[in-house]
């Protein structure tokens, strides 16, 4: 296989084999193996693009051809420091959250989940901004039918809504675009909606570009979710399946991210700068409002809802930050949250499938019945909280670095805030799982040896990762430095 | 000569296939089948010799001492041609199954929808108002038959009633224009009517212009904007699904083929004081056709009112066309589109409609997904398509509608059809809801039946063709496949034709 063939294929291996799998009648089984297998696949090509990267700034595995030659609309795709980091993150976690999901699911489910792996790594991999529209839309279409379907409680209503809210984001973000190609041709008298090509326009006004850069920013703020956009995330959390609450916490959720510094600090490089001050601000007032909404929460999986939700800000606050730390530290949150968060959803799956609860006072006593369930979900509790020793504790340094660097002020609050995430994880952590359980144990069993198996190269992950950062931070950080050289600094300037 | 008769060839053929299909009616040993074969028969002729042309750069007017100038033969009108004639085929073939289950199918239906494909090519090719005006009153007259075909149907008298009375007064409109207009000019052929407004000042055009307004009337009546969309939802819901399907795909592509002819020409010229007035009427209708779906309860009105907010969308490119000649394109794609994607989502009611016989309401699509896991997954094609979701050729049209638009300057008018559409994500959604995440409404008729039969397999046929328009050309990287600049370059030559002396 040629070496560009090769992104084409993890992104449509999957999908592919959905469509195969939905025309056959194999057993659920055969079904579940070979979505398994699909992703062992797609993990190894991976490995194989991770191995032969060079730590460079620019694109690598470019494939480039025309596909609506009329308005200059490419099939381009590529990866760069941030999207094979983010690539990596996906292809390991799919297959593992596979085995923590063994048992129990229908055909449908797993079809969906394969073609949710498409939806992402294709939204990932994207550089011409229809085809990463194409891709961010329909990877919005397998998540409407796993919660609907698979869901529990007020499901159709959390559906539609989360469907029509997040739409009507893109879409917006779509006028944006389609205006972009526009002032592309008008200046340049040839269609064009590569990303490259889009950040020489220079023809845009200073109110265009603020139109512009928030039609965009409006439905990355929905997707990640940033304050005040984030009214989907409870209901949706709450009642979606645990594999959609997986991927959308782990994964889709650092695709907003990932889009506002692929695309919005090229094209908009003056505007991110210029709002750089009030993001910052509302990142990290959406790390204290998130963190207090999560203090209240009796359901577990809402209250990592809103955890999450308070992470993601951070992660935002760091990107806005507009330097080298605060950027790192951000993608570097990217993994660790994912992998810890990720993590905990699962575990928090098994722990409803097993027991029947999920609300934090009818729960109790897991410690005892299921010590090794409890460590696991400790380990993944402290990398969430960022203990020492854990990945999440370097990347929440780096971004109260890159804070503190911006504005010292909102540094030592963004450091003194971090602390609430300790406090409602522990105080849940301590009720939940560690005291013993009013009116009788729970049913609940130990992890099976596949789960163990699953959620090991996870913990190595967790402090390797923690402690000996060097070798992941090399591969993104020529690209951070690059961005910012490149982007950040004529923003500056303008 | 026969060169000559072969660019009429499929014009003709459908008029033979209707008189012959009308003489077979007659009998009673021929049954639905049989029509149908011969209507199709006929339709793939008649589509073979239209396409017999379809890659050329051609404008001529044969037999040109017999309809002086009436009428012409273009790549424009082949177009047009081409899609009417796989619109109406595909309707009657997706109708199959639903033909045979009803009884108040006859031989006469196929006879008529055939005479009213010829209207609408005759329409297509017209080069002159009267031309124009005989085609579409041969066209509606067929439709009115149509609306009125399903006896079992209460609302039908209504539905017939308020079509033909309503149809007619604004038909009257349009001769009253052309009236208006030969006073002003001497003349009645849109080209030379086109010549008169350009060498004129003015002052010395009101009667021309309210001639003009008047055959605009007849359009928007007929593609139903505001203010005359009024008549669509009780026609739509008295009117046999098939003949509804009909009039919402098929006859709108012809009323456009017509119009942007006209426009195209410059006999229409909307830079003037219409374009206030049309981008009024877009605003509005977008807004009256996503509320009429949204409150909705059955799927067939839900759908009705759609077709109102995708005729505003269309609009959209219309009024974009006086800035802008490619809006054009995008105009006819989206036709294409929405015919494709209208044409499956309207068949595929009738066929559940056919099957259960109570399928009309959101209800009643509870448990589809279960019950019958490829139609919902068709339908579920359909709705995507509608909602213009990426991956469906519905996304690439609006794509192109959109475009265009901004690019002729109206960026607000587009973001208001964008909220249209983030509506109908709700109406469209909801039906994919119904089917998928509700279980089986319990005691419905659910004996098995085989779903291989012509029918479905058209359905399937159309949402391949969704899905080709969508992502085709990106398979096309790694198999070779046609991609969907090729139905843009046929458009682009379509619309070069119209240029040519």
């Amino acid at each position: 296989m040629s070496e560009t063939l090769i992104l084409s294929f993890i992104i449509f291996l999957p999908a592919v084999v959905a469509f195969i799998l939905m025309l056959t009648t194999t057993k659920i089984e055969d079904v579940r193996n070979f979505a398994f297998v699909t992703t062992i696949i797609t993990l190894i090509l991976v490995m194989k693009i991770y191995l032969n990267f060079e730590p460079q700034g620019e694109m690598q595995f470019v494939t480039n051809v025309s596909w609506i030659t009329k308005y200059g609309i490419n099939y381009y795709i590529g990866v760069d420091g941030f999207s094979l980091t983010i690539l990596m993150l996906i292809a390991i976690l799919i297959p593992t959250s596979y085995l923590l999901l063994w048992e129990g699911r229908t055909k449908g489910y797993w079809l969906n989940m394969l073609l949710i792996q498409t939806g992402v790594t294709g939204t990932l991999l994207s550089l011409d901004i229809i085809l990463f529209y194409f891709f961010w839309e329909t990877m919005l279409l397998p998540i409407f039918l796993i919660i609907g379907i698979y869901g529990t409680g007020n499901k159709v209503f959390s559906t539609i809504k989360v469907t029509v809210y997040t739409m009507a984001g893109s879409l917006l973000m779509f006028v944006a675009i389609v205006y972009l190609g526009v002032s592309f041709f008008n200046e340049y008298g040839h269609w064009s909606f590569q990303y490259d090509d889009l950040t020489t326009l220079s023809g845009l006004g200073a109110n265009e570009k603020l139109y512009l850069f928030f039609a965009f920013f409006i439905a990355f703020m929905i997707k990640i979710p940033i304050f005040p956009f984030h009214t989907w995330i409870t209901g949706t959390y709450s009642d979606a399946p645990t594999g959609a609450v997986f991927l959308l916490s782990s994964i889709m959720a650092k695709l907003g991210v990932y889009a506002v510094v692929r695309f919005m600090i090229p094209i908009f490089p003056d505007t991110f700068v210029g709002f750089s001050e009030y993001f910052v601000f509302i990142g990290i007032f959406g790390l204290i409002y998130f963190g207090i909404a999560a203090l209240m929460q009796n359901d577990i999986k809402k209250m990592f809802a809103y955890s999450s939700a308070s992470h993601l800000s951070l992660i935002a606050a760091g990107i806005f930050s507009l330097n080298s730390y605060g950027i790192n530290g951000s993608l570097y949150l990217i993994i660790a949250h994912a992998i810890a968060t990720g993590g905990l959803f699962l575990l928090i799956g098994i722990l409803h499938y097993q027991t029947g609860f999920k609300t934090i006072n009818d729960l109790g006593g897991i410690a005892k019945k299921a010590p090794i369930f409890t460590f696991m979900f400790a380990i993944m509790l402290f990398s969430n909280i960022g203990l020492p020793g854990t990945n999440g504790f370097v990347s929440e340094l780096l971004i109260i670095f890159g804070i503190y660097e911006f504005n010292h002020a909102m540094g030592y609050v963004s450091a003194v805030t971090v602390l609430v995430a300790a406090s409602f994880m522990l105080w849940m952590f301590q009720r939940a799982i560690l005291q013993e359980r009013k009116g009788g144990a729970l049913p609940m069993k130990d992890l099976k040896l596949k789960e163990i198996i699953a959620l090991t190269p996870w913990v190595i992950l967790i402090f390797v990762m923690g402690i000996y950062p060097d070798p992941f931070i090399d591969k993104f950080e020529p690209t951070v430095t690059y961005y910012i050289n490149n982007f950040l600094q004529i923003g500056a300037t303008k | 000569m026969i060169e000559e008769l072969i660019y009429l060839m499929p014009i003709i053929t459908v008029l033979v296939g209707a008189l012959a299909l009308m003489f077979q009616s007659m009998y009673e040993r021929y049954t639905i089948k049989d029509n149908i074969i011969v209507a199709t028969i006929f339709l793939v002729i008649a589509l073979g010799f239209a396409v017999f042309h379809a890659g050329d750069l051609f404008t001529t007017k044969p037999f040109n001492d017999i309809f002086n100038n009436a009428i012409v033969f273009d790549t424009f009108a082949n177009f047009f041609n081409i899609a009417l004639i796989c619109g109406t085929l595909s309707i009657i073939l997706i109708g199959e199954y639903y033909a045979k289950e009803h009884s108040y199918f006859k031989g006469e239906f196929y006879s008529i929808i055939l005479f009213a494909l010829f209207g609408m090519m005759l329409l297509a090719h017209a080069n002159e108002l009267i031309t124009a005006y005989i085609a579409l009153e041969i066209a509606s007259f067929s439709v009115y038959i149509l609306v009125g075909f399903d006896t079992q149907n209460g609302k039908r008298v209504e539905a017939v009633f308020k079509y033909l009375v309503l149809g007619s007064f604004i038909g009257a409109f349009f001769l009253l224009g052309t009236v208006l207009i030969y006073g002003a000019t001497g003349t009645t052929n849109i080209a030379q009517v086109a010549e008169f407004i350009s060498v004129n000042p003015n002052d010395k055009l009101l009667l021309v212009f309210i001639g003009i307004t008047m055959i605009l009337f007849t359009f928007l009546f007929k593609i139903a904007t505001f203010p005359f969309q009024s008549w669509v939802l009780d026609v739509y819901r008295g009117s046999p699904i098939l003949v509804t399907a009909f009039m919402a795909s098929v006859f709108k592509i012809a009323i456009f083929s017509f119009f942007l002819r006209a426009i195209l020409t410059d006999f229409i010229t909307l830079n003037t004081f219409w374009e206030d007035a049309l981008i009024t009427l877009t605003v509005i209708t977008l807004a009256i056709g996503s509320w009429l779906a949204i409150t909705q309860n059955i799927v067939k009105k839900m759908l009705a009112g759609s077709s109102i907010v995708h005729t505003g969308y269309m609009m959209l490119g219309i009024i974009a066309l006086g800035e802008n000649i490619e809006s054009a394109y995008s105009i006819m794609f989206y036709l294409i589109a929405y015919l494709l994607s209208a044409l499956g989502a309207f068949g595929l009611v009738s066929h559940v409609i056919a099957d259960t016989k109570v399928r009309v309401t959101y209800d009643d699509f509870k448990g589809l997904g279960q019950e019958r896991p490829y139609l919902a997954a068709l339908m579920t094609i359909f709705m995507f398509s509608l909602a213009g979701i990426p991956s469906t050729i519905g996304f690439i049209a609006k794509f192109y509608i959109f475009t265009e638009a901004i690019n002729a300057g109206y960026w607000y008018l587009t973001v208001f059809a964008i909220f249209a559409t983030a509506i109908s994500i709700y109406y469209y959604f909801r039906l994919i809801a119904m089917m998928y995440f509700y279980p089986d409404a319990a005691d419905l008729n659910t004996e098995k039946t085989s779903d291989i039969r012509v029918s479905t397999f058209m359905l399937g046929v159309v949402a391949l063709l969704v899905v080709w328009g969508g992502i085709g050309s990106a398979i096309g990287f790694f198999f070779p496949i046609p991609s969907i600049d090729a139905i843009l370059s046929m458009v682009e030559l379509s619309v070069q034709s119209l240029f040519l002396k």
